[in-house]
């Protein structure tokens, strides 16, 4: 079954002159362990698209499934459980909740889930461990640096056990380096089964997945499979 | 990981406990971050809090328990005139009647205070007495040469405990000081049983049922009394809690303001919450949770203002009540209703904009948009009713003077239902204010507009504005009203530079029942000169002006004390009686103030500073008919005979005479003194210092007075009508003002990206600053006028019989301060403050 599938999914802002079709019949399959990218130039619609599969927005028409469940027939509390123990979301500004410590960040789905603290605190300890950030569980976001802040933001969004990574720009506001790291993160969770969706400018970011979809005035092209991937792990294996 | 997705609980749709304590954690956190966000709310909450506390501790405690002080456990108590032929066997007779009796023995001394002086004969252990009596220090006199003292007294002869009293040819030993727990103006100077040879009353205190007290014949002149019943009116404290419901009912409007506002600034946080999966719930909780903590921080914060202001005050308020007080003794259920009510408050003001921000779209609100506004449909109806219940309700009350426990619940309801029904009106009139505006230069337009958009937001500013303002104008058109009653004068009464000094025997405008002048020893005009010179010189003052009294010496009228004066009178009016003393307008008296002999019309019979006084009609100047009729003599019929009254006397307003209710702010012409048949007695001196008294100054010259049987007279706790005036509108605009500053740069920051488009196509930074000026303006300006509408409305039908003397004198300063200063200002802050590009506007893309 695939994670995520997106059926005729269209998406229009305003009404009458002022209509903007953001997306416009976008289908779309992600498989478990799959790393899609998503690209296009600005205002066409990848933000629209990775929104809509992450159930923050309503398309205007089609249908989104999250592990064969279609969100229209969800209501907004089911949609929001789905957000806690389905799908994880990376931003490019990390979305990092002011007034908690990394660790709690982490924790805070798993809480919001009826987690009790002391063993979501654990769980979101272990995932910080993972990224190599257990030194700064106690640190609040304004006192992490941005690799570090979206470091953060990926293990809340894979604690949990989720199936399902949205990452939107999720380097853009990192040095390339920190950028590298952070896709490194996300195909290692890929290599676990997590199916992931990542919108990028950025080609070279774009080459660690294994498709890369097209998107221009709302319209999804989907290229296919890239053998980037194999030939990057080739790469790193062979320094 | 696996950890704890194993252990959660499927069967927790929304995460249960554990989510809400996460969510309530993550509410504390940013309550400690932004807590000076919430300056303003946790202000109000706070002073809500202790004024709830201190007003309920000072309303409780005030009224004096109303039997103790005198009938002690007693339920009865005999009064009988030592001029009693029998006392003794009378008393016996009593006892043997009605079983064991505390019997009182009172000596009237005359000691030059203003207060009753009693020599009293009291055994401290009597079986219904003993709550009258407390031992401060020392112990109780026990043999014929001790005398235990009140603090008063003992300050009065510069004694204390173990010093000696001479009063009366006798030298007693000070044993101690002692007071009367209930009624600590009581001042007397406590001898053991039997020890007053010459006692003025005795006072007898026993049980007895109604019928056995009915059916016994008691001496003669003896009067008997039975503890007065409750009065049954609404307390004190029911009272209090009426009018914190009020304060919290403008709290509330203003925290919404502040929430909403607070909302607006957590959006993209609460966006946050809402991408990792809280539910909608959890969103309105953040808010609530604040809302609660805010509360709760203010109501605690207020419970220790407010307690450390009553344990304070409370020495103060035992001196002004007149009895002992315990710190403890108070409305313990209004103080928990109080600070329950301000948490639901805040919970409650914190709710609308937490059900707001919940709506959102994750997605919204991590862009920081908030929802469009929709149009809302709301119906006028419920405002117009109240508009119509509560004016009904304030003149059902009874309009000013009515003072029963029906008539204050009406006038509470009517208050309430008057605000609360101009309240619900007044977002109608932000929708009137933007078609008003319809044909305005585009920035002025853009404003009114939006005011319009944003009514969420607008309307509850405009509402906490319209509150602060109504409260503001009411105090001012009723202190306004009451200090225009010309007859029943009000204010300071005197400067504090002033002091009257009033002879034993003046009987005038001193304090009636004095034993200065109840019992008074005239002084030769020797011991007069001696006395002012004395009182004068101890005041560093050079400046004494002699009183004098119209009056008729040697006549007296039962009960009144001194010689018959001369008055000002309404003809049939009974609650509206000339109040003050009325002097006599000597040459010496209009050179003091500066008044030419030339500025007073030669027929004139009263000169006035009271404004208004020479327009009262029906006036008449009278002489009490106390020397009518004379032995054999029939009472005249005619209620203003000739001779001892003038109809309808000249009286001219005189400005240059002073304004203090016991100075001499109207006085009575020779020609009218003449013309009465009445004669200038010395009622005191008017001494003028070059500065206010000191309290050193002022125990001076009471003790010289004292010492000659006189009493004095300086400047007492009355404030003036500006004072009010000022305090309530300076009070009024700055909150107006402070919910203007809070909730104009939120309306401000919704429309950025208007801002931000205008930039764009050319308007300069003078448009921005308009947008904001007009915004600010709009709302001062609704809610000035909004607030001053209702405040009238509720004056008129609470003065309804009283409109020309009443409503029709009008604060007009603070009226334009209100209806044209709080826009003006609020313009200028608004364009003043609009010269910074707001973030949201550079944040914000364009539409």
């Amino acid at each position: 079954m695939s994670v995520l599938e997106l059926q005729q999914v269209s998406k229009v802002y305003g009404a009458g002159p002022a209509e903007v079709h953001a997306l416009r019949d976008a289908s779309l399959t992600v498989e478990a362990g799959a790393m899609v990218a998503v690209m296009g130039p600005s205002g066409s619609g990848k933000s629209t698209l990775l929104t809509i599969a992450g159930s923050l927005e309503k398309p205007t028409s089609g249908e989104v499934l999250i592990e064969g469940a279609p969100l229209s027939a969800m209501s907004r509390g089911a949609q929001a459980r789905l957000r806690r123990r389905t799908i994880g979301y990376v931003f490019q500004d990390f979305n990092l909740l002011p007034g908690l410590t990394a660790a709690e960040n982490v924790a805070l789905p798993l809480e919001l889930d009826g987690v009790p603290a002391r063993k979501a605190r654990a769980a979101g300890i272990r995932a910080l461990e993972g990224l190599g950030l257990a030194a700064r569980a106690s640190s609040f976001p304004d006192q992490l640096s941005g690799g570090e802040r979206q470091r953060v933001a990926i293990a809340r969004a894979v604690a949990g056990e989720r199936h399902l990574l949205l990452a939107d720009e999720p380097s853009g506001a990192l040095d390339s380096a920190n950028g590298e790291a952070v896709m490194q993160l996300i195909r290692d969770a890929c290599t676990r089964g997590v199916a992931a969706v990542l919108v990028t400018h950025d080609a070279q970011l774009a080459s660690w997945a294994d498709r890369v979809l097209l998107v221009r005035d709302g319209q999804v092209t989907d290229r296919g499979a890239q053998a980037g991937p194999q030939a990057r792990l080739a790469m790193e294996q062979g320094r | 990981m696996s950890a704890g997705l194993r252990d959660r609980p499927a069967h927790q749709a929304d995460g249960g406990a554990p989510a809400r304590r996460a969510v309530i954690r993550w509410a504390w956190r940013l309550f400690r971050r932004e807590w000076r966000q919430q300056l303003l709310i946790l202000s109000l909450i706070t002073v809500a809090a202790a004024g709830t506390i201190f007003g309920g501790a000072v309303a409780s405690n005030t009224p004096a328990p109303p039997n103790t002080a005198t009938f002690g456990t007693a339920n009865h108590l005999a009064v009988i005139p030592g001029t009693d032929p029998h006392l003794a066997a009378d008393i016996s007779a009593i006892r043997q009647r009605f079983g064991p009796a505390d019997v009182i023995e009172n000596q009237d001394l005359v000691t030059g205070s203003a207060s009753q002086v009693q020599l009293r004969a009291q055994d401290p252990r009597g079986l219904y007495g003993q709550p009258t009596l407390a031992l401060v220090s020392g112990h109780y006199p026990a043999g014929p040469d001790q005398v235990a003292l009140t603090s008063q007294v003992a300050t009065l002869y510069n004694l204390r405990a173990g010093g000696t009293w001479h009063q009366g040819g006798q030298d007693r030993r000070v044993t101690g000081i002692v007071e009367n727990p209930s009624h600590l103006p009581d001042e007397f100077a406590l001898v053991a049983a039997g020890q007053v040879s010459a006692p003025d009353q005795v006072t007898i205190l026993f049980d007895a049922s109604a019928r056995a007290v009915a059916g016994y014949r008691f001496p003669a002149g003896a009067t008997v009394e039975a503890p007065a019943p409750s009065s049954g009116g609404i307390g004190p404290a029911i009272i209090v809690l009426a009018l914190a419901v009020l304060g919290l009912i403008f709290i509330g409007l203003v925290a919404v303001a502040g929430f909403t506002v607070l909302a607006q600034r957590r959006l993209r946080a609460l966006g946050m919450l809402g991408s990792l999966g809280a539910a909608d719930r959890h969103v309105r909780l953040v808010m609530t949770a604040n809302g609660a903590i805010a509360g709760l921080t203010g109501a605690l914060a207020g419970a220790a203002a407010g307690f450390a202001a009553w344990f304070a005050y409370r020495p103060y308020l035992e001196t002004s009540a007149g009895h002992q007080i315990d710190p403890l003794h108070l409305p313990w259920w209004l103080i928990a209703t109080g600070m329950v009510l301000a948490v639901v408050t805040a919970i409650a003001a914190a709710s609308r904009p937490a059900r707001a921000v919940a709506r959102i779209s994750p997605h919204a609100a991590l862009a920081g948009r908030p929802e469009p506004p929709r149009a809302a449909h709301r119906s006028a109806v419920p405002g117009i009713v109240l508009l119509l219940i509560g004016p009904g309700l304030l003149i059902l009350a009874g309009g000013w003077g009515h003072n029963s426990g029906t008539s204050t619940l009406e006038t509470l309801g009517g208050l309430v239902a008057t605000t609360c029904g101009g309240l619900l009106l007044a977002p109608f009139c932000i929708t009137g204010l933007a078609a008003l505006g319809r044909h305005a230069p585009v920035a002025v337009r853009l404003a009114l507009r939006d005011l319009a958009r944003y009514r969420a937001r607008s309307a509850a500013a405009l509402s906490a504005i319209t509150f602060a303002v109504v409260i503001a104008m009411l105090i001012c058109i009723l202190a306004t009203a009451r200090y225009a009653n010309v007859l029943d004068y009000t204010g300071p009464n005197l400067t504090a530079s002033q002091l009257i000094l009033y002879p034993p025997a003046a009987g005038g405008p001193g304090p009636a029942g004095a034993p200065g002048s109840a019992n008074p020893r005239p002084l030769t005009h020797g011991q007069e000169r001696t006395l002012v010179g004395r009182v004068t010189t101890a005041l560093a003052s050079r400046s004494v002006l002699t009183l004098y009294s119209a009056a008729q010496p040697g006549a007296h009228v039962a009960g009144y004390p001194g010689p018959v004066q001369a008055t000002l009178n309404q003809a049939g009016t009974q609650t509206n009686n000339y109040s003050g003393p009325l002097y006599v307008a000597t040459p010496a008296l209009l050179r003091n103030f500066g008044i030419r002999p030339g500025q007073v019309t030669a027929g004139a019979d009263v000169l006035t500073m009271r404004p208004g006084l020479a327009a009262e009609p029906r006036m008449q100047l009278v002489v009490p008919p106390s020397r009518f009729p004379g032995p054999g003599q029939a009472r005249s019929q005619d209620p203003c005979p000739a001779g001892s009254c003038i109809a309808s006397p000249q009286i001219e307003t005189v400005t240059g005479l002073p304004s203090g209710t016991s100075a001499p702010n109207t006085v009575i012409t020779l020609r009218a003194v003449r013309a009465l048949g009445l004669h200038e007695v010395t009622s005191g001196w008017l001494i003028q210092a070059a500065r206010p008294l000191t309290a050193g100054q002022i125990s001076s010259a009471r003790q010289l007075a004292a010492a000659a049987g006189a009493i004095i007279e300086t400047k007492s706790g009355e404030v003036s009508l500006s004072e009010i005036l000022n305090a309530a509108t300076a009070v009024g605009l700055l909150i107006a003002l402070g919910v203007l500053a809070m909730t104009v740069g939120l309306i401000r920051s919704e429309t950025g990206s208007d801002l931000r488009t205008l930039a764009a196509t050319g308007a300069s930074g003078t448009t921005r600053r308009t947008i904001t000026a007009v915004t600010a303006g709009g709302l001062g300006l609704l809610g000035a006028v909004i607030g001053t509408a209702i405040a009238y409305l509720a004056a008129i039908a609470w003065y309804r019989s009283s409109l020309a003397t009443t409503v029709s004198h009008v604060p007009t300063v603070d009226l334009i301060l209100v209806l044209a200063g709080l826009p003006l200002t609020a313009s200028a802050g608004g364009w003043l403050f609009a010269g910074r590009q707001p973030a949201a506007m550079a944040r914000q893309p364009l539409g």
